[in-house]
């Protein structure tokens, strides 16, 4: 009878080894507060409205109250709330503070005053790596276009087509797709090809993320 | 996991005992039958470079029937019948804060179900040879979940032809001792792979043949000719391409003249697009021979 009831044992072991469990990612970055106004040039006498955003310590953007400050309101005027006023031509660095406890974040750019108001469309370069053992290479580059950014992969990009369900995310998060822009289901697996994608600011994301989605597996990354 | 050498690879399809099986056809009218419950639960699997990943933890548990049956002293009927068939994953938490970023989910449903006939092309006296066709039927489930990313079958239809051999021999006067081995294709639809398989295995007879302790070598080559997500966006094409080495063990302890228990375990020395992880069985068989 013994052996039976090991048997037994063995069993409800088991069943109670099949219940879901959690398991955890290790996801925290460090907050961070962004000015995502890509300003050049403020035209002499107007106003334009500053945004920021800021990302917590899983790098989703939640809402704060930074306060908004000129190094030289004689150049440039702001309000708390980050509505300049370009007052005399020259250049003032724009802050953006937030003070969390005894934390503070602050975000800076040096805004020009001219005869127009200038915003430059960014761009960068960069390459994605394999974080996995699955392949996954190439150069891109990340530029800002008119009503949203466009990602461009050069020759040399590979992803191995082993997988299921690979994914390309925007992300805040390099190790984490919660709160990512998914782009889309990856289609072309050798070779260039690109990704317009609108309602996105160039400042939006930090990382680009290859991910396994059915199986949450991380391929691989890039920075942006 | 910490300890990579205990890691193991189990294949849905090959779940069969490792005590049945080799190239000895039933006797008409005899038989030998199994239920047994089949586990593993993985937070790693092997990639298609042979290295290890990890992923979130998935479990697997088959309950499955094994039977073999001889129609006659040469023509014995097989089936291996994942009754039912759980397959889950865990939750994806941020550990930052502790919120669910991917819920886990579960399916338990029947899983496919292996059909078989064996031929012994060998008479008494003669080393045992014997060919067998085994019908792998989908009557698993497939690409459920919210992302298709859990399954009880692989979704596909095979044909396996295999050719088994073997002999048996004592060690000293009192220990029943046997060797075999056997070879075979699976021929597969769906655009999944064909697959090349081989193995071979051992067994000895303790205390007068009350128990059994075998072991087993499983090789499996995929020929690398079925699609990719290149073309396939499935994610069972997941189970495409799959190759492993595995080394079964089992004990089958009689506590009756024909009935007793089975324990196994299995473990790896290779793997591709496969979990990584050990694999435990047990069971209860009833034996007709005795």
């Amino acid at each position: 009878m013994k052996i039976y009831q090991f048997v037994l044992f063995i069993a409800i072991a088991s069943i109670f080894q099949s219940c879901i469990k959690d398991d955890f990612v290790k996801d925290f970055v460090e907050p961070v507060l962004r000015i995502t106004t890509p300003l050049d040039t403020m035209q002499i006498n107007t106003n334009f409205q500053f945004e920021k955003m800021f990302l917590n310590n899983i790098g989703s953007e939640i809402t704060v109250d930074a306060i908004w400050t000129s190094s030289d309101a004689s150049t440039i005027s702001i309000t708390e709330g980050g509505l300049a006023t370009a007052l005399q031509e020259g250049a003032a660095t724009i802050f953006a503070t937030f003070q969390d406890g005894d934390e503070i974040y602050q975000d800076a750019v040096i805004v020009h005053v001219g005869a127009t108001t200038t915003i430059n469309l960014q761009m960068t370069n960069g390459s994605i790596a394999t974080t996995s053992s699955y392949a996954l290479q190439g150069d891109f580059i990340f530029e800002e276009t008119i009503g949203g950014v466009k990602l461009t992969f050069a020759d040399n990009y590979q992803a191995s087509t082993a997988l299921p369900g690979l994914f390309v995310y925007l992300s805040n998060n390099a190790n984490s797709i919660a709160n990512a822009y998914e782009i889309g289901a990856v289609e072309v697996f050798n070779g260039s090809h690109t990704y317009d994608i609108s309602n996105v600011g160039f400042s939006d994301y930090q990382y680009l993320l290859y991910f396994c989605k059915p199986f949450n597996v991380k391929v691989g990354d890039g920075d942006l | 996991m910490k300890n990579l050498a205990i890691i193991a690879i189990i294949m849905l399809g090959l779940t069969s005992s490792v005590f049945g099986g080799g190239p000895w056809p039933q006797p008409k009218g005899n038989g030998y039958f199994k239920l047994s419950e089949w586990w593993t639960v993985f937070d790693q699997h092997y990639t298609d470079t042979g290295n290890i990943d990890p992923n979130v933890t998935t479990g697997i548990f088959n309950t499955a029937f094994y039977g073999e049956y001889g129609i006659t002293n040469r023509l014995t009927t097989t089936i291996n019948a994942n009754l039912l068939s759980r397959n889950y994953m865990n939750n994806l938490k941020s550990q930052t804060t502790q919120e669910v970023i991917v819920p886990g989910e579960a399916i338990n449903t029947f899983g496919d179900v292996d059909l078989g006939i064996k031929y012994g092309l060998t008479k008494q006296g003669q080393l045992p040879l014997s060919i067998s066709l085994i019908l792998g039927i989908p009557t698993g489930k497939t690409n459920a979940g919210s992302f298709g990313n859990l399954a009880t079958g692989d979704g596909e239809f095979n044909q396996i032809l295999q050719i088994d051999t073997g002999f048996g021999f004592k060690i000293g006067k009192n220990i029943s001792a046997y060797a075999s081995g056997y070879a075979a294709i699976n021929n597969r639809t769906k655009e999944f792979s064909e697959e090349f398989r081989y193995g071979i295995e051992a067994g000895i007879g303790l205390l007068k043949n009350r128990v059994w302790l075998t072991s087993k070598l499983n090789v499996v080559e995929s020929f690398k000719n079925g699609a990719t997500a290149e073309t396939v966006t499935s994610t069972s094409i997941f189970a495409n391409n799959t190759e492993f080495s595995s080394i079964a063990f089992e004990a089958n302890i009689y506590v009756t003249k024909n009935i007793g228990v089975s324990l196994g375990t299995a473990g790896a020395m290779r793997g591709e697009i496969i979990a990584a992880a050990p694999s435990y069985s047990i069971g209860v068989f009833y034996d007709m021979n005795k």
